[in-house]
C-alpha cells in the first residue's frame, strides 16, 4: 500500500516534566484540501490501543501554542491556522506516558467546513513504535 | 466556429502534491506553465499561508505578480469560500457575510483576478449585497454549477431571476464541467473494487446510472434547504430503486458507497451551455482520470468543447483534478500527469477548428 502518509513517523514521542513522564504526542495533517481556522475543526478523537483518551486531555499546537478543543472553538487568528499540508501536533496528557514498543492509534479529525452539508469525519488509523 | 477558448489550471488540481511538499506555489505555477495553460486559478486560503494576511502586503503581491510575469501565466479565478459557519453556535448574519463576500472579492482583486467562485451554498442575499462592490472591483461573482446541481433547471431559474431583476453584469455562472459525466468515473469503480465491491452490485449501479443518462437526469429544484433538494432529487432519480436492487443482491459497505456515490456525478446536455452563455465567464474543467490515449472515461471533454466553440465562449477552461481522492487512501497519484494530459485533451478539442 501506498498510500498518502498522515502521521509524521517521528512524531510518536513521550513528554517529560520535572524528570517525570506526564504524557505523549504526535503529529497529523488535516485531511482537507485547504488551510482553516481552528474553529472548524470541531473536535479530535483520539484512541490509542483500544482506550480512548478523554476529550479535556487533549491539546492541538499550532505554530508554538497549545490549544484545548474547546479553547479552538473561537480560534481564527491567522496565525493558528492549521496550513494544509502541515502537521500540527496533538498532545495527551497521561501519567506514564506511552511503553516503548507497538502500538496502534486510531484518531478522528471532525472538520465542518461551512459549504459541506455534512462534517468531515476523518479516521486516521496507523501502527506505530514507541522508542 | 470561435477557437478563441482559453486554458487555465486550477490549483486544486495539484493538493496532492502539495500535502507531500512536492510543490510549493511557485512550483504548482511552474507545473501549470509547463502544461501549456495560460491561465491559473487559485485557492487562497489552499497555498497562502497565514491566510489572508499576505495577500495585503506589497512584497507578496510583487512575487505574485512576478511569477504571472516568470511562467506567462494570467490570473483566471479566485475561489473563495464564504466561511459562514466559522463558529459552532451561530451561522455569521447576513451583514458579516456580506463583508466576507468583500474581503474576498478585494483579495480577487488585489490578485490580478477578474472571476471570483463561490459556492452553491451561499446565500442569494449574500450575492446581491455584494454586487455593487464587485462592480466597483471589476470582479464577477460566479456561482459554482456543481452536480448535483445543473443550468436550465429549477435551481438556476432561482438565480436567472436575480440577474433579471438586477439587471447585474457582475455575476453568473461558473459551469463544473462533473455535470456532462456519461458514465461514473473508472476511479470510483476501481476503488470499489478495492474495497470488495461485488460486480453484480457494480453493474446494477453502472446500468442505473445509463438508464438515468437515456432517460434524462429529472433537474435538481430551488430550495434554501440544499439537503431537502438533494434528496428529492435523488429519489426522483430513481436512488431508491437502485439502493433496493444492490441490497437485494446482498450489497455490503463497499457496494452501498458505490451506489450511494454514484449520485454526485450527473449528466446535462451541452446544450445547456449554449442556452445559457451569456452568464457563463469561466469553467471548472473537472476530471477524474485521463488515459495515456488523452481519453477520460467520464466527462465528455469533446462534446462540451464543441458546444462551448458553437456558443462563442471566450473564457477559460480551467483543469480541476479530482481523481486522487479516489486513490490516495491506497494508492500514489500524479496529478502533474494527470494535469498534462487533460491540457493536451483539451488542447486538441479546442484546436479542432
Amino acid at each position: 500500500m501506498a498510500g498518502r502518509q498522515i502521521y509524521n513517523p517521528d512524531g510518536f514521542k513521550n513528554m517529560e516534566a520535572d524528570g517525570k513522564i506526564t504524557g505523549y504526542q504526535f503529529d497529523f495533517k488535516a485531511q482537507y484540501y485547504r488551510g482553516i481556522t481552528l474553529s472548524i475543526v470541531r473536535d479530535i478523537k483520539v484512541n490509542v490501543d483500544g482506550e480512548e483518551v478523554n476529550r479535556e486531555d487533549i491539546r492541538l499546537v499550532v505554530n508554538g501554542e497549545a490549544f484545548t478543543l474547546e479553547e479552538m472553538r473561537t480560534v481564527i487568528d491567522s496565525d493558528y491556522r492549521w496550513e494544509f499540508g502541515d502537521y500540527a501536533t496533538v498532545t495527551v496528557c497521561k501519567e506514564g506516558g506511552l511503553a516503548a514498543g507497538s502500538h496502534h492509534i486510531k484518531a478522528v479529525q471532525i472538520i465542518d467546513p461551512s459549504y459541506m452539508p455534512f462534517q468531515i469525519e476523518a479516521v486516521c488509523e496507523a501502527d506505530f513504535e514507541m522508542k | 466556429m470561435s477557437c478563441e477558448i482559453k486554458r487555465s489550471v486550477s490549483l486544486y488540481s495539484y493538493q496532492d502534491e502539495y500535502y507531500d511538499k512536492k510543490l510549493d506555489l511557485e512550483g504548482c505555477l511552474r507545473e501549470t506553465a509547463k502544461t501549456g495553460a495560460t491561465g491559473v486559478e487559485l485557492l487562497a486560503e489552499q497555498m497562502i499561508r497565514r491566510f489572508p494576511l499576505p495577500i495585503e502586503t506589497e512584497e507578496f503581491r510583487a512575487q505574485w505578480f512576478g511569477w504571472m510575469e516568470k511562467y506567462h501565466l494570467e490570473p483566471s479565478c479566485y475561489d473563495a469560500f464564504l466561511e459562514n459557519h466559522i463558529y459552532d453556535n451561530r451561522t455569521l448574519t447576513l451583514s458579516e457575510q456580506v463583508n466576507m463576500m468583500k474581503r474576498d472579492i478585494r483579495l480577487a482583486s488585489m490578485l490580478g483576478f477578474k472571476n471570483l467562485r463561490t459556492l452553491v451554498s451561499t446565500p442569494m442575499d449574500v450575492i446581491e449585497g455584494s454586487l455593487d462592490y464587485a462592480e466597483e472591483k471589476e470582479v464577477k461573482i460566479g456561482l459554482e454549477v456543481h452536480a448535483p446541481f445543473s443550468l436550465n433547471s429549477g435551481w438556476a431559474d432561482g438565480y436567472m431571476e436575480m440577474i433579471h431583476r438586477t439587471g447585474t453584469k457582475y455575476f453568473g455562472f461558473i459551469p463544473d464541467m462533473g455535470i456532462f459525466c456519461k458514465n461514473i468515473p473508472d476511479v470510483l469503480r476501481d476503488k470499489a473494487r478495492r474495497h470488495g465491491a461485488s460486480e453484480e452490485c457494480i453493474k446494477i449501479v453502472d446500468e442505473a446510472y445509463a438508464e438515468r443518462m437515456a432517460k434524462g437526469f429529472v433537474k435538481i429544484k430551488y430550495d434554501l434547504n440544499l439537503g431537502k433538494a438533494n434528496m428529492e432529487y435523488r429519489m426522483a432519480n430513481g436512488m431508491k430503486e437502485m439502493m433496493d436492487a444492490v441490497e437485494a443482491a446482498g450489497g455490503g459497505p463497499a457496494d452501498q458507497e458505490y451506489a450511494g456515490a454514484s449520485f454526485t456525478y450527473s449528466w446535462s446536455d451541452p446544450q445547456d451551455l449554449i442556452d445559457n452563455i451569456d452568464y457563463i465567464f469561466h469553467t471548472h474543467a473537472k476530471f477524474y482520470n485521463m488515459h495515456e490515449d488523452y481519453k477520460e472515461t467520464a466527462v465528455a471533454i469533446p462534446e462540451v468543447i464543441e458546444a462551448f466553440k458553437k456558443a462563442g465562449y471566450k473564457g477559460f477552461l480551467s483543469s480541476e483534478y479530482e481523481g486522487g481522492e479516489h486513490l490516495r487512501a491506497d494508492l500514489p497519484v500524479d496529478s502533474i500527469e494527470q494535469v498534462r494530459r487533460h491540457q493536451e485533451a483539451m488542447r486538441r478539442s479546442i484546436e479542432d477548428c
